[in-house]
């Protein structure tokens, strides 16, 4: 008798309000405990309300009227479709794919703008290397004053090697290591990966002008007959460093590649494509720079021995390669 | 349907088809939200510096290097953790109820948040460090500091969905996360009023006047005035509640008079009488959306 009296809406409801009650209070359990916390009932009661409730809403849209029942289905399907569609993953298996699968193959497939970026650091420092020794004073034009730390063609010889073989390893590895991250060279990794979405100009100019500071701050060495002490000292962390601002340079074209041959795409649609690759570009330059941090921080101070920094430094830049080229690969 | 309000709603089409409507938050509650994340993770960063500088770890010439790093090395994980962890929420974004959404209503990816979270460090924090580091005296650094803090501040103003630069490039948008209230059906109220007596009879020519937007003004007015049971209203309430009684009386063409005991029994009774009747003309394709539905019909 009293069913009668109620329109077809008020009986809709009156049929599915205790399901949706259960379900408002799964979701809440879902989203203070995680999913993974419920049981296998709970879990499955969950996926299987959040559709009844979204059906509810389709269906309430074409047959009631009541605003607070709309926007409650609203609401709750709203707040069941967040917990439902999480993402289901552990942070530590993030972690392991990235090193053991993804980085590699990011690396591999945007092995041309990779190779644009080395070609931009090797071509700079070429160009600073014979700039040099056309005239010096071509120094002070690439080398800012901050970088070159008084070294440059006025100093004597023993000044630089002062430099490169420490007398004294003054201040603690950490801190070191805390001021090379914070050093000239990170902030150019960081310019040349992100200023490259500005149609890919700035970072092959920033990292050909990091080449010509290079080519010319070796040219100077090598003037002074000591080039071979000088690659040792920039061997041990340089191969990893110079590598990394070289991965960033590519990130930086690769995107900005895509702003100016978006190809069929719209031109957001394809940065967005080419950011999947170059944000883990970005993400390999920025662990190499911490690697090199350590190797500068620790690595140079106590090994002073020419031979050993060259095989350290070029031993890391070949298990790097390895890393590259075969990481991955067996898993398809 | 579409809440009417001033919110900024944006839909989006679950992988069920069914569409759902968040409401966008604004770049207010998003910096509000950042400045408390600020707050957690440079408190953690601070704790660290503290024990690292009263443990002799580093001198005090690299401190403030220490400290930079220790920071940045505190928050670049947190971002992305906790929104993994939290499906798209960070503290400071659970505290005020905000949560990261993708844009094609799938879950969110990984790489999303990486993306979104590593652009912040050029969307937040280098103007942040710029403008705490910046010297007045260089005017061209301070000018193209100054372009690219109005520009990151910019972006999101001028876009709907109120996305950054790194929500572009993850396909993400930040809503506020809906609150499920379920109020009474006031047709049951009305239902078990009417089972005593039939005092108020509707007939058909009395419903086809209205449509749904009046009956969902109709449906605010009970519900803030209580049940139809409620003891009667008094002062500015009660004067309303005559001014709609007459008004309907009068557009409805109502003949019996309503005395003023008897006005919130009787507009529970024709907001009743008036869903059905919408209802069930919905139920066989006619929506009448408001009280011009017959200009409307008749235009077309």
């Amino acid at each position: 008798m009293y069913d009668t009296v109620l329109i077809r809406s008020a009986r809709f409801r009156r049929e599915r309000e205790a399901q949706w009650l259960h379900l408002e209070e799964l979701v809440s359990k879902a989203e203070k405990s995680g999913l993974h916390r419920m049981s296998f009932e709970q879990a499955r009661d969950l996926a299987a309300l959040y559709r009844q409730a979204a059906t509810s809403l389709a269906i309430a849209r074409e047959i009631s009227l009541d605003r607070a029942l709309l926007q409650y289905l609203e609401a709750l399907t709203a707040r069941a479709y967040l917990s439902v569609y999480a993402p289901q993953e552990r942070i530590g298996g993030v972690v392991k794919r990235f090193f053991t699968y993804s980085a590699p193959l990011a690396l591999r497939e945007a092995w041309v703008f990779v190779l644009i970026g080395f070609l931009c650091m090797g071509l700079g420092a070429m160009a600073g290397y014979l700039l040099y020794f056309e005239n010096a004073a071509w120094y002070h034009v690439f080398m800012p004053p901050e970088l070159a730390g008084g070294r440059g063609p006025g100093s004597s010889t023993g000044e630089l090697l002062d430099v490169i073989y420490m007398q004294d390893p003054g201040g603690s590895g950490l801190g070191a290591f805390a001021t090379f991250l914070f050093s000239h060279n990170t902030r150019i990794a960081i310019f040349v990966f992100g200023l490259g979405v500005f149609l890919c100009a700035p970072a092959i100019l920033l990292t050909f002008y990091n080449g010509l500071v290079l080519g010319a701050f070796y040219a100077l060495h090598v003037d002074r007959g000591i080039g071979w002490d000088l690659a040792g000292w920039l061997s041990i962390h340089g191969v990893t460093e110079l590598s990394a601002i070289c991965i960033a340079c590519g990130g930086g074209v690769k995107l900005g590649a895509a702003v100016l041959f978006p190809g069929p795409l719209r031109r957001t649609e394809a940065l967005r494509q080419a950011g999947k690759g170059a944000a883990k570009l970005a993400l390999v330059a920025a662990f190499m720079l911490i690697v090199a941090a350590l190797l500068e921080g620790f690595g140079r101070q106590l090994v002073q021995d020419l031979n050993t920094r060259l095989i350290i430094g070029w031993g890391v830049g070949v298990v790097w390669l390895i890393w590259i080229m075969r990481a991955g690969r067996g898993r398809t | 349907m579409t809440p009417r309000t001033i919110d900024n709603v944006d839909a989006l089409l679950t992988p069920e088809g069914v569409p759902v409507h968040f409401r966008v938050a604004g770049v207010g509650v998003r910096m509000g939200a950042q400045i408390v994340d600020i707050l957690v993770t440079g408190i953690a960063a601070a704790a660290l510096v503290i024990f690292i500088a009263t443990a002799g770890l580093a001198g005090p010439e690299t401190l403030m290097a220490v400290a930079s790093v220790t920071f940045f090395a505190i928050r670049i994980p947190y971002y992305i953790a906790s929104e993994l962890a939290w499906n798209g929420q960070t503290l400071g974004k659970r505290f005020l109820k905000i949560k990261v959404l993708s844009n094609d209503g799938g879950p969110l990816s990984t790489h999303a948040l990486v993306l979104r979270n590593l652009m912040k460090e050029a969307e937040v924090f280098l103007p942040g460090t710029l403008v705490l580091t910046l010297d007045g005296e260089r005017v061209v650094p301070s000018l193209l500091a100054l372009a690219w803090i109005t520009g990151t501040l910019a972006v999101p103003l001028l876009n709907k969905r109120r996305r950054r630069l790194g929500d572009f490039m993850a396909g993400t948008y930040v809503i506020h996360l809906p609150e499920p209230v379920l109020l009474k059906d006031l047709t049951e109220h009305s239902a078990e009023m009417a089972q005593g007596n039939k005092e108020f009879v509707f007939l058909s020519h009395h419903l086809d006047h209205y449509g749904a937007f009046e009956l969902q003004t109709l449906e605010a007015v009970l519900r803030s005035s209580g049940g139809a049971d409620a003891r009667a209203p008094t002062g500015q309430k009660a004067a309303n509640l005559a001014l709609i009684t007459d008004k309907i009386r009068t557009k409805i063409q109502y003949a019996q008079a309503i005395p003023p005991s008897q006005e919130l029994r009787f507009l529970h009774a024709f907001y009743n009488a008036q869903r059905g009747h919408l209802e069930q003309k919905q139920l066989f394709g006619e929506r009448r959306a408001d009280k011009f539905h017959a200009d409307n019909a008749s235009k077309e």
